[in-house]
């Protein structure tokens, strides 16, 4: 009896890789959305972030941990956005196949250049990232490169399935450049608009339709909003026209209130990731959103 | 036969599955990649959607690098072939100095005692301490295994806290730990001090554990289990040597005499386990820990346990509810309760007397960060058994040993912490008479360097 149950279960540890799909686990929802667009039916994806969150600090669940475990791939935003949860749910995950070097990790931060590289690093800047800024994907024109990065990845993994990756990704890439060229018209009246942020998580957004980034809410990078530096800030809106202040969902919004009560200057919501606001269900809807708050 | 015949429908199903794959090889041949004409003007020149590849121009002409490189005397000299700075491990110093004040002279709190158990902390003197300076490395060794040795400097010298590898790369979601580690035993015990909620150890941690917690050479070998709620199994095969439970120690009284025993003398098996509900988190952990314990403090007449050879069994149960409001703000409440009974014999010089005791206490802690900066927090302690039989006869030692604590932290990055903590302790004996204690810590602690993101 037992040596059945036994063989049955040696059985079950060798069949059940036979069916199963390539397990895809994302860091963040918008690479999981991503990844859905190319693989569809032939992978299976969870995102370990949830949207809403602030993208710097999620929480290590254990559950994280659960979910790290049976991964095939695992693919991450990169630039060290991550550096502050992702290393524990990796060590613990007892995964192989995603341990740093090993062919299941995709770091996306190494298929786009990055902006606001600092040329000398110390922790008197606040919580800078030596590799740049690390909010890549709201440039829309990164977009086809990460879908390219993940098509290529999905191909060399699962090769049987290469040109079906290969398809959707031009598939994908086709749509996506016609839905670009719509934003882009949307967005040209606005070149030109100073904007504030609360964080710099929208400079690539602004950069790609020439918005011009005129101050943070933060003094520093993950520093809180302090009384002296908002005034500051009221001065400069005052003086400089400030159209938006960009305020994320996950941080406190007072500060944005305070200063918009003080100038009348708007503060627009801005989603950061799939699912960061309802309207964002996707990354094409993600686009739509930030492009949508802007143009009112 | 069966083994054969089982064997062969395994591997006829394998080429099934097989054949299966393949025929799903629908060879669609690849559509013409696009070319996206319209070029992208901002950001940078970088843009071009279309990935070029590697293109290595001139491969052949190997002069050209020549011709670059040698227009320019200098620049022959300029090699480093050998540097290997690159490969330099995570390096991180942690400061930890606290200002102490407390109700009692140093010498009368170095004096008093929990009555029946042997664990002791260090602690802050009155006025200004230097705790630590956490030197801590780590880095992969290679592709099998990482390095992480945490290295606390104090004015009396370096101990090594820990020093362990861990393997990357076991299959089935094993994970073997070996070297010099905290036990995974309970919830706080394998976390270092500087994540800590409060300034000290639980009551019950210094009552069971001493200074260092359950800190021992050995090998941990975890497993995760292969379901979609994070539960993992751990066996740790460790020295035993911390005497406040353990202790391995031989001594001679009178005619009895103990040789050293034999190590690895300490066993420890744990189970973790999490669910999450909504926003909230809940994690669970048993732990059993079984070793010899022999220790010997024959001039020692503080406590009642000298020259005793037996055995200790320590079970204990730990549970968290952590419940995040947003990315900043949550309320934590961590619980954790731990048993023991010591089974032996007390030797002296007069008698030996049987002894057995059953020990045990537990903490509760309550955790409010209501703001990105700021966190503060309760504390319950309590050491509620404490039966000593000697000869079968029970001491009567006192239990229910309380002290209570609060802490309020400013924490201006994730890298500096300002916290006071104030302590009111009803579990200290000056000999037979309760002294009660209060203590205030002004504790700052700070990290610089690469220093690795903490578990949950």
């Amino acid at each position: 009896m037992i040596k059945k149950i036994l063989a049955t279960f040696v059985f079950l540890l060798i069949a059940v890789p036979a069916f199963a799909d390539v397990n895809v686990i994302t860091a963040y929802p918008y690479i999981k959305d991503i990844a859905e667009r190319i693989g569809k039916d032939k992978i299976k994806v969870t995102s370990l972030a949830s949207g809403n969150w602030d993208p710097h600090f999620i929480i290590p669940k254990p559950s994280l941990i659960a979910k790290a475990r049976k991964a095939d791939l695992l693919i991450i935003n990169g630039g060290q956005l991550e550096i502050g949860w992702l290393p524990q749910i990796i060590r613990q995950s007892n995964n192989p196949n995603i341990q740093s070097g090993n062919k299941g990790l995709l770091d996306l931060s190494n298929y786009v250049k990055m902006m606001e590289v600092p040329t000398s690093v110390s922790r008197s800047q606040g919580d800078v990232h030596p590799n740049g800024n690390p909010h890549f994907v709201l440039d829309p024109y990164n977009v086809p490169k990460l879908s390219k990065a993940i098509s290529e990845k999905l191909s060399i993994m699962d090769s049987a399935n290469s040109n079906f990756y290969k398809n959707n990704n031009i598939a994908f890439t086709k749509e996506w450049m016609l839905k670009l060229k719509g934003w882009s018209n949307k967005m040209k009246p606005f070149s030109g608009t100073k904007v504030f942020e609360y964080h710099r998580l929208y400079d690539y957004f602004l950069a790609r339709f020439h918005l011009v980034y005129d101050g943070a809410l933060e003094p520093l990078p993950g520093i809180p909003p302090t009384a002296k530096h908002l005034e500051d800030l009221i001065n400069i809106a005052k003086k400089d026209n400030v159209k938006f202040i960009l305020q994320d969902v996950y941080h406190p919004k007072e500060a944005s209130k305070f200063i918009s009560e003080k100038t009348g200057v708007k503060v627009i919501v801005m989603p950061q990731d799939v699912n960061a606001v309802v309207e964002a269900k996707d990354i094409f809807s993600l686009f739509d959103n930030l492009v949508n708050k802007i143009t009112g | 036969m069966n083994k054969i015949s089982l064997a062969v429908s395994i591997f006829s199903v394998l080429l099934t599955f097989n054949a299966y794959a393949e025929n799903e090889v629908k060879t669609t041949p690849i559509e013409k990649e696009i070319n996206i004409k319209e070029e992208p003007k901002s950001v940078d020149d970088t843009d071009k959607i279309e990935d070029k590849g590697q293109v290595f121009d001139n491969i052949d002409d190997r002069t050209l690098q020549l011709n670059k490189n040698t227009t320019d005397a200098s620049t022959l000299t300029i090699s480093s072939p050998f540097a290997q700075s690159s490969f330099v491990p995570d390096i991180s110093l942690i400061l930890d100095s606290s200002y102490a004040y407390r109700n009692i002279t140093n010498n009368a709190f170095d004096g008093l005692i929990t009555p029946s158990f042997r664990g002791k902390a260090g602690f802050p003197t009155n006025g200004f301490n230097l705790n630590y300076a956490e030197l801590s490395l780590a880095s992969t060794i290679d592709t099998y295994f990482d390095l992480m040795a945490v290295l606390p400097f104090s004015t009396s010298g370096v101990a090594i806290e820990e020093a362990f590898i861990n393997s990357r790369s076991l299959p089935f979601n094993f994970q073997l730990k070996a070297g010099k580690f905290r036990s995974s035993f309970g919830r706080l015990n394998s976390q270092h001090e500087h994540s800590w909620d409060f300034t000290d150890a639980p009551l019950v941690y210094s009552a069971f554990f001493g200074g260092e917690q359950l800190n021992e050479k050995g090998v941990q070998i975890n497993w995760l289990a292969p379901t979609d709620t994070y539960l993992l199994l751990g066996v740790e095969g460790l020295q035993g040597e911390n005497e406040a439970s353990f202790g391995t120690k031989g001594f001679e009284v009178g005619k009895n005499k103990f040789e050293e025993v034999n190590k690895p003398n300490l066993l420890v098996a744990f189970a973790k386990t999490s669910v999450d509900i909504e926003n909230l988190t809940i994690l669970g952990g048993l732990t059993f820990a079984g070793g010899g314990k022999r220790i010997s403090e024959s001039n020692d007449d503080k406590t009642k346990i000298t020259d005793f050879d037996g055995s200790s069994k320590i079970y204990a149960g730990d549970l968290t509810f952590k419940y995040f409001f947003d990315s900043y703000r949550y309320l934590s409440l961590q619980s954790e309760y731990m048993y023991r009974s010591l089974n032996g014999i007390n030797y002296s010089t007069k008698d030996n007397l049987s002894s057995d005791s059953e020990q045990s206490g537990l903490y509760s802690q309550l955790i409010w960060r209501f703001d990105q900066l700021w966190r503060t927090g309760v504390r319950f302690d309590m050491l509620n058994k404490n039966d000593i039989y000697e000869n079968t006869v029970n001491i009567n030692s006192p239990n229910n040993l309380m002290r209570y604590s609060a802490m309020l932290e400013y924490n201006p990055t994730e890298f500096s912490r300002i916290r006071l903590q104030y302590n009111h302790d009803r579990s200290k004996y000056a000999d037979t008479n309760l002294q009660p204690v209060n203590e205030i810590f002004l504790q700052l602690n700070m990290a610089i360097g690469s220093h690795a993101a903490h578990a949950f």
